[in-house]
């Protein structure tokens, strides 16, 4: 309730504000330091990938797909390439699926150590921030040592992966598993147990389980708001069905569990990296595909769990070896909704940690 | 008891003060990267027969070259330039090149102060040390 004589006052937060984790702008309005309405604005980081797809031949396009999410790479190019792969009906060699597996299950490792890493920083907490950024590089240098590059890897190819991992990969990955259980425990001693971060976080920005769904958001927000649902076991693609993991769901519906489940997840993540490292096949890495690839003429909808929400990949081919259109739905998109409904009476302090708890990436929100 | 969590968090952050460094002192030390890093780009010309195999292999026609047939009419190559301000390093035309003219290689210092300076003449880059080894000085 405004008071008499004062007036609303907007704000505009970003696109360079360092919350906004990317060039995301929001413009608040505020009533003192309260937050009446948020107007989410989105398109700065607008590149045009489904226009560049058309323009691209299939293979020149896998590059394009790391810089969706570009926190987690590979499983935006997972999504991508078994969508062709089902459009062609290829089939993947063995060794290749495991690889995939590792490589998607590694990269959400990361995006969830950059979403707790950064969500602690914008409650002013370095010290966590550090502890995950050091345990991230980890995995980046795994990226680098096989598929040449950290943040976009191009690793994965429509038939296999682009080489196969080096020698000291195998062993980097082990000692890296190994070591994960003490870093879960110090994630959790030093920004989950904390009181400071907890009464921060608990309570604050609740996402009720219907209007979640209504909404349609997909990925670890759906989750900490009470609703089971994972692509990975809804309609498993690649080889999911063959590995023994859960689906970790919380109740809360707030800052704090949208922050937790991430935590949950990175030690389910681990469960599959480590059942593909048992069971891992010795083999090729690729299957023979024509030089030129060229498409039956058809569409194909294929969705996968990326770390941000359901990424969908909806390809039509007209028979070219370009593809006649590409579609694509993103978590992250969709995710932003959720902002202006979450936000509503809170303080203005309270909206960056809870802007920090939707995990967007502005790869994926903008295209 | 409110604040337990806080001291469980002092003591892990004072177990860590006492464990090992892990920050690089770049640019005094130069880490060497993993051999399949991409991070630049460098041409063998004797070995390129310029067949035009990583220019069609490129997303984003990064790649220029010319060539001129030679009595035994074929193809010599002439000038090989590369437009690195498009370029993604996605590492698309090495894996194209049927004779690994082309190839990545690990120096990373590439910034340069004008934007010409980002077309690269590869054949003259090639005659560069420091950048045939693949590796920063
Ligand atoms: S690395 Fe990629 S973008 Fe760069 S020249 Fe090669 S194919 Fe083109
Ligand atoms: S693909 Fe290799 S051999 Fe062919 S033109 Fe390019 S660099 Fe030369």
């Amino acid at each position: 309730m405004m008071i008499e004589g004062t007036q609303e006052y907007s704000l505009n937060m970003g696109p360079q504000h360092p919350s906004t984790h990317g060039v995301f702008r929001m413009v608040v309005h505020l009533d003192g330091e309260v937050v009446t309405k948020v107007e989410p604005k989105i398109g700065y980081l607008h590149r045009g990938l489904e226009k560049m797809a058309e323009s691209r031949t299939y293979t020149q396009f896998i590059p394009y797909t790391d810089r969706l999410d570009y926190l987690a790479g590979p499983h935006n190019s997972l999504g991508y390439v078994q969508a062709v792969e089902k459009l062609m009906d290829t089939e993947v060699p063995e060794r290749a699926e495991y690889l995939r597996i590792i490589f998607a299950e590694l990269g959400r490792i990361a995006s969830h150590l950059v979403m707790i890493a950064s969500g602690s920083l914008d409650i002013s907490g370095w010290t966590p921030w550090s502890y995950c950024f050091r345990d991230r590089e980890r995995i980046l240098d795994l990226f680098e040592m096989t598929a040449g590059n950290r943040m976009t890897p191009n690793y994965f190819r429509i038939g296999g992966v682009s080489q196969d991992v080096p020698e000291e990969f195998m062993p980097a990955l082990k000692s890296f598993l190994e070591d994960m259980p003490e870093m879960i425990e110090e994630y959790y001693g030093i920004f989950f147990g904390n009181e400071i971060a907890q009464s921060r976080m608990k309570s604050v920005g609740i996402l009720p389980k219907e209007l979640a769904e209504n909404l349609l958001i997909t990925g670890a927000n759906l989750r900490a708001s009470g609703v089971q649902y994972d692509v990975r076991k809804a309609e498993p693609y690649g080889i999911y069905d063959r590995f023994d993991f859960e689906i970790p769901v919380l109740y809360g519906c707030d800052t704090y569990d949208r922050h937790f489940i991430r935590l949950l997840e990175i030690q389910e993540s681990k469960k599959i990296i480590e059942q593909a490292y048992k069971d891992i096949p010795a083999g090729p890495v690729m299957t023979k595909v024509p030089k030129v690839l060229k498409p039956p003429v058809g569409k194909v909808y294929h969705r996968v769990e990326n770390p941000k929400g359901e990424m969908g990949w909806y390809i039509v081919s007209n028979g070219s070896t370009k593809p006649a259109r590409v579609r694509i739905r993103t978590g992250a998109f969709v995710n932003v909704q959720m902002l202006p409904e979450i936000v509503k009476g809170w303080k203005i302090q309270d909206l960056v940690t809870i802007f920090a708890s939707m995990d967007l990436v502005l790869g994926e929100v903008d295209k | 008891m409110f604040g337990k969590g806080l001291l469980k968090g002092l003591s892990i952050t004072i177990k860590r003060l006492y464990g090992p460094n892990l920050t690089e002192y770049y640019p005094e030390v130069k880490p060497i990267l993993p051999t399949r890093t991409r991070s630049s780009m460098v041409l063998e010309p004797e070995k390129c027969i310029s067949c035009g195999l990583c220019i069609n292999a490129c997303p984003n026609q990064v790649i220029i070259l010319t060539s001129e047939k030679d009595e035994k009419n074929k193809k010599v190559l002439q000038t090989y330039h590369m437009n690195m301000g498009r370029c993604l390093l996605c590492g698309l035309c090495t894996e194209a090149c049927p004779t690994k003219a082309l190839k990545l290689c690990q120096v990373y210092e590439n910034a340069v102060y004008h934007r010409q300076e980002l077309l690269w003449d590869m054949i003259a880059r090639s005659k560069q040390a420091n950048i045939s080894s693949g590796k920063v000085e």
